[in-house]
Formats: C-alpha cells, structure tokens, sequence
C-alpha cells in the first residue's frame, strides 16, 4: 500500500512540469531541495531526538560551495558540486556535532542556533571573500557533463534540471531508507526513546548522535546546493536562524514520525507559503498561528493524522 | 527557571520599546511634563508584560507535558506572530521618543560625558537585578520557585499549584523582558523585525552565563556589553564576530557556562 | 567515447527538449501577440519587514499615488493601471515573486527592487523572462559590472555611491580646514562602497586628508554608545555617516547626548530617507545632509511634488522620503514609454517596443526632470545641503540647497568608478 503511494506520488512529481504551469513546475524545485534536507533533518529530529536550530548552516554551505566552484572555481559540472558540497558538510559538521551531541533538547537547540549564526556572520562580514550582503552568483551547472548553457533558463529548470533534481532526491531517499532500516537506524531510535537503556546495552550515545548530525549535515549541504540554481544567486540569508526555523516548522508539519512525513511538509509549506503570501501581507502572523495549532493539536504533523485515523488509538509517541 | 529557552524573548523586548514609546508619545501630546516622561514609559512596559500571561495561559500550558523541543517551537511560532502583530499596530517606520530623554542632562563620569538618563538605566537594572535576586532567596514564593525548577514533580506533591506558579514566572518574566525594552528605547528607537536580531545576543548572553542561573546571565551580560564595547574602541573588525567567538570559546572551555547548572 | 555516455547524452538532452517544448506549447504560455484590452496588470515588489520597510512602504506609496493619478486620467492608453504587490524579502524568495508575477499574473513590467543582493539576483532573472523591470534603488558598482552588464529588460537605479560622492565634492566647499576624518557606515556593501568612494573624493579636493578611523557596525544595530565614544576619542575634524534608516536617527540622538558635534563636523549622506525623524532638539545645525534624489522642501519644487507633499501629510501624517521619487519616476517614465512606442496608433505595444522607447527617455518627475540613460541607468539630481533650524517644522531641513546632477557625480557609461574620479579635474 506504501509502497504503491510513492510510486504514484514520483509519477506525478515527474509528470509535473509536462502539466501544471510552468510556474507551479518551478516551484516543485525548491520543494525537491528542501525535501533532500528535510530527509537529513528528520534523521536528526524524529529518529535521534534531536533538534537542531542551525541546520541553515549547512544549507547555505552547500550553496555557497556550487557558487564558489562554478564563479570562482569554474567547475560547473553538478555531480562535482554536490560531491564537494557533501564533503565540506561532513568536514564542517564533524566538529560541530562533536561539541553539540553532549548535550540534549533545549541546549542542543540553543547551540547549533548559535553555530548557525556564526556562519551567517562570517559570510556577511568577509564580503571580499563571500560577497557579503550582495551574495554570490551561482552560475548555471552542466548536468552529467552536459552543459546547458544556450537553452532558455526557464526551459533549463523545468527541463533537465528538474529532472537531475528528482534523480538526486529519489536516490537520497533510497540511501535515507536504508540507514532508518538498518540496525544503525535502530539504535538511534532506541536512543532517542531511553538513552540510559542505550548506553547499558552498549551503544555509543554520544557516537551516534555525532554520526546522525554529520549524515543530516551532508543531506542538508546537497539540498542546499540544489537550492542555488534556480535563484542563480546565493546570499547570507540562506544561513539566519529563522530559515532554520522554518525547515523545522516544515518537518513538524509533515509529520517527523513517518519517513515521507517532512517531505509531504515541505511540500504543503511551499504551496501554502506561496498562496498565502500573495493573498495577504501579515502572513507570517498566519503561518506562527498554524505552527502553534500544529504543536498543540497536531504535533505528529499530517502524516501523523492520517494515521491516526487509519489506526485504532495507539499509546502517544 | 523553567527550562524553557524563549526564542520570543527579543519579540516581548520589542513590544515593550514600541508601547513604551506609544505611552510617551500620548503623555506628551497630553501636556505631561516632559522631566517625567519615564513613568509612563515604565508603566507601559510593565502592562504590555501582562501578555506573557495571555501567552502562557493561552499556548505555552498545553505544551509543559511535551518534549521540550515542542516549546521551543512553540515560542517560535510566538516570534512569528508577535513579528506580524507589531507591524500591524505600528507600522515598519523606526518610532522613537525623540531628544526626550537628553531632559535629564549629562554627566561627567570618569572623564567622559555621558546623558544622565543612561546611568538611570543601568541603576534601575541593578535595583530589578537585586529585587529579583531577593525575590527567589527571601520570599516563600521564590522558594518556590527554586523548588519547582530543581524537582517539579516533588514540588507538585508537596500540594504546589503548578498551573499558577508557572503562570506567574512566565508573566514575570514577559514583564522584565518589556520592561528593559521600554526603559532602553527613549535612547535608541524601535525598528521592524528588532525582535529576532535581538534573540541571538540574548541567546549568547544565556550561552556564556549558563542556562538556569540569574547570576549568569547577569554576568553575562555584562561581559559581553563590556567586551563589545572594548572591541569597538581597539578592534573594531571584530565587533560582530566577538559574540560569538567569545560562545565558541566559553563552550569549549567551560561548557555549561560560568554559573550554568550541569547539563542533561 | 564510449557509445554508452553518448546515449546518455541524448536521453537528457531529448528529456530536455521534451519538456522545453512541451512547455513553450503549454497552455499558460503568454500569447506571442501582447494582450491589449482589460487592466493593464503592472507588478511591484515592496520590502514589508526588517530595516528597510520604511524604504518599502514609501516606494510602495508613491507608486499607488501615480496609479490612481493615473486611472483618474483615464489610464495608459484608455486601460486602467492594475497594480499587483509581491514582497521583497530574500533573493531566493524575491525571485520567485517575481517569476509567479510574469508568469503567473502576467504583469506587463515589474516595478521596484530597493536591497542589493535582491537587485543582482533578479537581474539575471529579468533578462531571461524577457518583460520590463525598472529598480527603484539597490544596485552599487560590482555587481553592476558583473552581473548585469548589458541590460536589454532590466533598468537599474542610480549608482549607490553618488551620494557619497556628492557628499565628498560639496565637504571642501563648506568645511574649511579639514584635516583628519572619521567614517561610520553599515557593514554591507552600501556603507563600504560610500566610504571608499567618499575617500576618493575627498582625496583629490584635499590630498593631504587623513582618514583617521573607520567603523562598520552591523544593519540594526540600535545601539552606538561605545561607536561615538570610539569617533570621539580619534578627535577627527569631521565624521563621514552613511546611515539611511533608523540608526541615523538614533547615532543623532546618542551624539547629541554627548555634544559630538558641538567639536565635529558631521556629513550625513543619505539620512534624509529619515529626515522627519531628525528633531530639532538633538539634530544641530551646520551639518552637511543628504536626501539622495528628492528633498520635499525645495522651494524651487513643482506643482507636481508640491501637491504630492501635501497629499502624502495628509494621507500618512508623515513627510515623503525620496523613495518615494524612485517609486513614482520608474512608474511614470513606463506610462510614457508605452504611449510613445504605440505612437499615432494607440495600439498596445510589445514589450520589446516599450524597453525601446525607454532608452534616452526623460520626463518630469516629482523633483523634476529625470531620465533613463541609453545604458539602462536613471538620471537625476541629488540634493544635499546644510542644516538648519529656521523652519516651520519640529525637523531640520536644508538650507542651502545644493542640486548636483549625476551628470557631474555618477561615472558615465563605460567607465570604472576609481579611474574615473582620479581622472578629475579638480
């Protein structure tokens, strides 16, 4: 039954630019994108516990790592950005999970806030290396050695860009798949759920947290330098503290019980975030409401409603 | 206290800079003497406080049984809406008291000038500071407190009313955070979104001082308003970047903060 | 090469072109032909949170106040004028406000941009979607060169720096015997690109002028306690300032608790975007103030900025900024761009027409006559004077008038700023 939904919902998003306008199509890239970190994100929130208010960082890492290589660098081959900007997410990830992971809930949320920022100070303040404030652009990246520069960039993005994107986030949902299943995936969740019990049976608490983090950091730094393209320019704000939030807000509204829950969240938040915004100009008082009606009603997200009406009443998570 | 790290913290800030200057703006057309200006504004903070009572009867209590990463949320979706609502009722243009404030006239300290109002500033801090301070080690109700954050379960079975305690300390605190945004403004102005630029000073004050201590964050404070200022007059590049280098090296060093309680 | 690679090669490439075509085919493609009946839909992108929304709210006002001026007219060419507002927040997001505008609204121009790292990202994107975009502010020298160097759809707000190269020619002529200088901008690209190219000026007025401190605190910082103590203690003859928003009304207020200026000239290039926020009562005279291309108190203004002035008190109980004359200039010089490219005809023109019709355009705007130059750039004036107490006003305002035209103070076409202002005769 699950299996068949996903198979359905690929079709569809594949279909997509064949059907819906070409705007909404170009929409669907953000959603790709910010679905590749939210996959990571969740590794870190709903199967280890842990919420991390700093996830922008590494958003903005892999950015700033394809617009570096394709302005600065003049590598514009994708495969090689993303490659890189996995790399630089785990290297920069490592010492950062390293401090973070010994703590828990509220500190671990307040620190990677903190590291967060650091990263936006330091690509605003360094302009001569960053751009600062005016960003960097990041130049259009040839897929599979093909470079496409000549056609139309909104033939690009709706064409083989659109599809290079889907490609990348079904092959990360296939490897996200296989780490929740595999005892790795197990032990984390038992972390999560009693880490005194964890530690007895001889699970390095501390070991997978850093290993969680440094994998969320990866999926957020490959997200992020999917999301560079189609603005054709990267900025300081991809870092701040509230894009943080607002991927959390993503999570939590999908669902971060279920695997595709933050997927099926980035997904309502961008089509909501895009009405709502053109119908009124306070819509950030709207979308707070509705986060706080989510945390108080419906902390499993949507996904979690939907199976909350399928299934007979269960013990809360 | 309460375990609960307010990212709207900066937004009560903000809201009580802007009532502060609301209140000052309707007792000046009103013909009040200028020289007291700083009731109303005083007042205006301390009454915009009470929405931390709105806030935490309203949304915060439905959360107390739930991850505490649920109430972070929540006070995030706060920020978002308190954002909105200030833009709503004051619009985006900076507000400010105007020169109300230079009333009082300046003084020679140590060699340099400084507006009388700003030393009135930094006495009546010292005096909440103590207040607060003699509010949890003097009085039956701060006893209470310190009991509740170090055993809330054991304190509930001593027959103590959580919903009211909880209720009270949130207000308390909503009523310190609108009241130092309101003392502050008539010196500076109110500007959109100061709100969520504020929460990572705010934030790095905590991060240095510890998490669960008063006199951490104290302290904290005052370390980092000092060391900020020495930046800015020996090396000005690194202003911005001071804060947070100074975190970075407080949680490496000595990571649960100068006064901080034990981590999880 | 091996076969496979190559295959692989024209599997994309054909996916590629099959959903290119499949999408210049779709059914929300705008017509080839333009549409000429109904309201004419014209988006605008306004910054509604952070530092700038005040910016934002004043082009946003002078652009409805062109809008029912002219639909009260009759409109452009008998369609009355729709306006359609997006917000501008983020690059990333601000870029798909404005592609849902062109393709999704189907504006015929998109009007406004005010941030820098908007403006360059949106560049870019407007050349590629082929429809008019006139900025109304945001662009400075680099990102210019780099991002946007032949614009065929895009028209670019004046140079950010000529402010503060208005400021550093008019320094001399009002401040005798300046030695030393102090400078204080916002850490982005506006306050290092003013103070750099204020340095130059000033350099070839007065080659011997030390700069003798420079500071750069963050945008929104509220606070400049320790800043003015720093300025002090350098003893500077003058202070550079190139705050537009909030903060200069407060560092006036702070300097003024401390007599800054009772021992210091003051040069303020650009705060009079917050003019009516400078009290008289911590704002002194003999400052040097810039209000950028509008200053609402000329006595020399038109009928036109008069009226406007007025309307603009009445309605928002405030006095415009010179957004505002950003704001109205890209949406008049549009209506007349479409009335001469359709000519005798009164046929709706193609956009391509339009964009024609703008190059080399000048019209009367609020503050008097402004133009497109053949490059894409506004020409105007920028007026900067000296403050003064003698008014009807609880405000300083200017007194004298300084009106330099970018004809003097903006690099022309083609030239790179540096080696342009040490090319000065002086």
């Amino acid at each position: 039954m699950g299996a068949a939904v996903v198979i359905l919902a690929v079709a569809a998003i594949a279909a997509a630019p064949l059907v819906v306008s070409t705007y909404h199509a170009l929409l669907m890239l953000p959603f790709m994108a910010y679905a590749v970190v939210l996959l990571g994100l969740n590794l870190l929130f709903g199967y280890t516990g842990l919420v991390s208010f700093g996830h922008a960082l590494f958003i903005g890492l892999g950015a700033y790592t394809g617009a570096f290589l394709t302005t600065h660098a003049k590598i514009r081959s994708l495969e090689l950005i993303l490659i890189t900007a996995a790399a630089l997410g785990a290297l920069v990830a490592a010492p950062i999970a390293a401090l973070c992971v010994r703590y828990v809930k509220i500190y671990f949320g307040m620190l990677t806030l903190a590291f967060g920022m650091v990263f936006y100070t330091f690509v605003l303040k360094f302009y001569r290396l960053t751009g600062g404030d005016e960003g960097m652009p990041f130049l259009r990246p040839s897929l599979l050695g093909l470079s496409l520069d000549a056609m139309p960039k909104i033939d690009y993005l709706v064409g083989p860009y659109y599809y290079y994107s889907l490609a990348v986030l079904a092959l990360a949902a296939l490897a996200m798949w296989r780490i929740v299943h595999s005892p790795f995936g197990l032990c984390l969740k038992t972390i999560r759920d009693n880490p005194t019990k964890a530690e007895t049976l001889g699970i390095g608490v501390t070991r997978y947290r850093f290993y969680a983090f440094v994998i969320s950091a990866v999926y957020a730094a490959v997200g992020g330098a999917l999301l560079g393209p189609p603005t054709g320019n990267v900025d300081p704000t991809l870092a701040y503290w509230t894009h943080s939030g607002n991927i959390v807000f993503m999570t939590l509204l999908g669902g971060f019980t279920s695997f595709f829950g933050p997927v099926v969240g980035a997904f309502v938040f961008i089509y909501l975030q895009n009405w709502v915004m053109s119908v009124v100009p306070y819509w950030r008082l709207i979308f707070g409401a509705m986060l706080a009606l989510i945390v108080i009603v419906a902390p499993e997200g949507l996904l979690g409603l939907v199976s909350r009406r399928r299934a007979v009443p269960a013990a809360r998570v | 206290m309460q375990r609960i790290f307010n990212l709207a913290c900066g937004s009560f800030y903000a809201l009580g800079a802007y009532a502060g200057v609301s209140a000052v703006g309707w007792y000046v057309g009103a013909g009040g003497p200028p020289a007291l200006f700083i009731v109303p504004l005083v007042l205006a903070g301390l009454a915009v406080g009470a929405v931390g009572f709105v806030v935490e009867r309203g949304l915060l209590r439905f959360v107390y049984d739930r991850d505490e990463t649920f109430q972070l949320l929540m006070t995030f979706a706060i920020v978002l809406v308190m954002e909105d609502a200030i833009r709503m009722t004051w619009g985006t243009a900076p507000r400010s008291t105007g020169g109300l404030y230079l009333a009082y006239g300046q003084i020679r300290v140590l060699g340099a000038t400084a507006p009388v109002y700003n030393l009135i500033v930094i006495l009546a801090s010292l005096a909440i500071a103590l207040a607060i301070g003699w509010l949890l080690t003097r009085t039956a109700f701060g006893r209470i407190i310190r009991a509740t954050a170090d055993n809330r379960d054991m304190a509930e079975a001593l027959g103590i009313d959580m919903r009211r305690v909880y209720a009270k300390v949130f207000t308390l605190g909503t009523m310190l955070g609108t009241l130092g945004g309101a003392l502050v403004i008539p010196a500076t102005a109110a500007m959109s979104e100061m709100g969520i630029e504020l929460i990572v000073e705010a934030f790095a004050v905590v991060v240095i001082g510890g998490l669960g201590s008063m006199r951490g964050a104290f302290v904290g404070a005052l370390a980092v308003g000092i060391l900020r200022a020495i930046a800015i007059s020996v090396y000005p590049e690194l202003e911005m970047l001071l804060i947070y280098l100074i975190v970075i090296a407080v949680l490496v060093v000595r990571p649960r903060g100068l006064f901080g309680a034990a981590e999880a | 090469m091996t076969s496979i690679p190559r295959s692989r090669r024209q599997f994309l490439k054909l996916l590629g072109a099959g959903a290119g075509a499949a999408a210049a085919a779709r059914l929300d493609a705008p017509p080839v032909s333009a549409q000429a009946t109904g309201p004419v839909k014209i988006g605008v992108l306004t910054i509604r949170a952070g530092v700038a929304a005040p910016v934002g709210a004043a082009g946003l006002r002078g652009t409805e106040w062109w809008a029912e001026r002219t639909n009260k007219a009759g409109g452009i060419l008998g369609r009355q004028v729709q306006l359609v507002v997006e917000e501008e927040s983020n690059p990333k997001d601000t870029v798909e406000r404005y592609r849902k505008l062109i393709l999704q609204d189907q504006v015929e121009a998109v009007l406004g941009g005010i941030s820098t790292g908007v403006t360059l990202a949106l560049g870019p994107v407007a050349e590629d979607l082929g429809t008019p975009w006139l900025s109304w502010d945001g662009t400075t020298q680099k990102g210019v060169e780099e991002t946007m160097p032949n614009p065929k759809w895009a028209f670019k707000s004046v140079d950010n720096e000529v402010e503060a190269i208005v400021a550093g020619i008019l320094t001399p002529k009002y401040f005798k015997g300046i030695k030393t200088v102090a400078g204080i901008g916002n850490d982005y690209s506006y306050g290092h690109d003013c103070w750099e190219s204020y340095q130059a000026v000033l350099k070839r007025y007065i080659p011997d002028v030390k700069f003798v401190l420079e500071l750069f605190p963050k945008l929104g910082v509220t606070d400049f306690t320790s800043h003015i103590a720093t300025i002090q203690q350098s003893k500077a003859d003058l202070l550079m300032c190139s705050f537009w928003s909030g903060d200069a009304t407060i560092i006036m207020k702070q300097a003024a608790a401390v007599g800054l200026f009772k021992t210091m000239k003051g040069v303020f290039t650009t705060a009079g975007g917050v003019h009516d926020s400078l009290k008289k009562e911590f704002t002194p005279e003999g400052l040097l103030l810039g209000y950028n291309t509008m200053y609402f108190d000329d006595p020399k203004a038109s009928p036109l900025l008069k009226q406007f002035v007025r309307e603009y008190k009445a309605k928002y109980n405030e006095y415009p900024p010179y957004e505002c004359d950003h704001a109205f200039f890209n949406a008049e010089s549009y209506k007349v761009a479409v009335e001469k490219a359709a000519g005798s005809s009164k046929k709706w023109p193609e956009k391509a027409q339009v964009v024609k019709a703008l190059e080399g355009l000048e019209i009367e705007s609020l503050s008097g006559k402004r133009s497109w130059r053949e490059d894409h750039v506004q020409m105007c004036n920028f007026y900067q004077g000296i403050t003064t107490h003698k008014n009807a006003y609880d405000f300083v305002t200017i007194n004298p008038i300084e009106t330099i035209s970018t004809k003097q103070a903006m690099k022309p076409a083609g030239t790179k700023l540096f080696d342009w202002i040490a090319g000065w005769k002086v």
